[in-house]
């Protein structure tokens, strides 16, 4: 099953931040790679989708004073969230063999 | 100057306390997730409830995807709506007479004379009756709405309410076009403020109640159900005999009652109690 591009973003953003993945962090994540601001509607609506699919884990974390005692909802991404993240990633770089994007 | 200074803080609150009423309307966990993700971004009041409006959109359109709520959408809001907001009007100026004879024109010849004591506890136990009927079909089409789709039934309970009160509020009834009821319908208070609030406590408040009750019983007992049936059965019967479009709304009110006492029967059935949804 082929990804989107968002999704593709948000489980990368998620592998990269490990252990300490969660909404704000991964929105972050997007927004820096990206340059475009992330709603949280996108991003926990999409997170879900991710969830349904098999490809990430979710659990409410511990709360924190600096979220106002308010827990994380934390994720993991999960084997088959890997393989199709590579999968995904594998499409991109083949089908953009030879192209050159690049300005002149 | 001093004004610009002090409305900072109260668009902040206001921004806030909407942020809280809004968000409400996710599921608990994903609340306080969103909530503690606005607080460490540091997230003006703004900005807060347009992030927490654009997720509550998403969730309630995806809910939309299943059919549930459009069978309460097309089964109860727009016909059972409209058809109690006319029945309440139709009821509310058939009682305004009424009431203009025995509050307008008082005298205690209405219970010293046999006849018209006789008619006057008819009027009373007609109007009791009426109430009590609306009541019931309002509940039961309230309860159905909201345990067809809990979580799309303050979209749906508003459009009820929408309904009922858009449906009726235009029209004029047989009573209060006949001329001889002119004088009862040139006071306001009969031929405006009664009728709304008729359908404001026989028919929207009824409802809310009824979508209330899913919240906490999402079915109600076999026996409890079935009794209910049985009671609106009777007052539809009785309502029936009486005047009023009621022949359409008699036939639509009984699915309601009939989805109850199924979903009631299918809980009794596979063995569950029934719970809080």
């Amino acid at each position: 099953m082929l990804l989107g591009e968002f999704e593709y973003l948000m489980l990368t953003a998620a592998v990269r931040l490990g252990d300490d993945a969660y909404g704000v962090a991964i929105r972050q994540g997007i927004e820096e790679a990206t340059g475009r601001p992330c709603s949280l509607g996108a991003l926990y609506t999409t997170l879900d989708r991710l969830e349904a699919k098999g490809f990430i884990k979710t659990w409410m974390g511990n709360a924190t004073p600096q979220r106002g005692g308010r827990p994380k909802r934390m994720v993991r991404v999960t084997a088959k969230g890997i393989q199709a993240a590579t999968d995904f990633y594998g499409a991109v770089m083949r089908v953009s063999r030879g192209v050159r994007w690049a300005t002149r | 100057m001093g004004h610009k200074v002090s409305r900072g803080p109260a668009m902040r609150r206001i921004c806030w306390w909407s942020v809280d009423r809004v968000s409400r309307l996710l599921e608990p966990d994903e609340r306080d997730a969103v909530r503690g993700d606005l607080t460490e971004s540091g997230a003006s009041g703004g900005s807060a409830l347009r992030e927490v409006l654009g997720l509550v959109v998403r969730r309630q359109a995806a809910l939309w995807l299943d059919w549930r709520p459009w069978l309460a959408l097309v089964g109860v809001v727009v016909p059972l709506g409209m058809l109690l907001g006319l029945v309440s009007r139709n009821w509310a100026d058939g009682s305004a007479i009424y009431a203009w004879l025995y509050v307008n024109n008082w005298t205690w010849g209405f219970v010293e004379i046999p006849g018209a004591r006789r008619d006057l506890a008819d009027t009373i136990v007609r109007f009791t009756l009426n109430s009590l009927t609306l009541i019931g079909w309002s509940w039961t089409s309230g309860f159905v709405l909201g345990s067809l789709s809990r979580r799309t039934t303050w979209a749906n309970g508003s459009l009820f309410c929408l309904a009922a009160f858009g449906g009726t509020l235009a029209i004029a009834t047989v009573g209060s076009q006949n001329p001889f009821n002119a004088a009862v319908f040139s006071l306001t208070f009969y031929s405006t403020v009664w009728p709304i609030i008729l359908l404001t406590v026989l028919v929207a408040l009824p409802a809310l109640a009824g979508m209330r009750q899913t919240f906490r019983l999402p079915t109600l007992p076999l026996l409890q159900t079935f009794l209910w049936a049985v009671l609106i059965a009777i007052l539809t019967a009785r309502a029936k005999r009486g005047s009023g479009p009621l022949g359409l709304l008699s036939l639509l009110i009984m699915w309601p009652v009939g989805y109850m006492i199924a979903t009631a029967g299918w809980q009794r059935w596979r063995g569950t109690a029934p719970r809080a949804g």
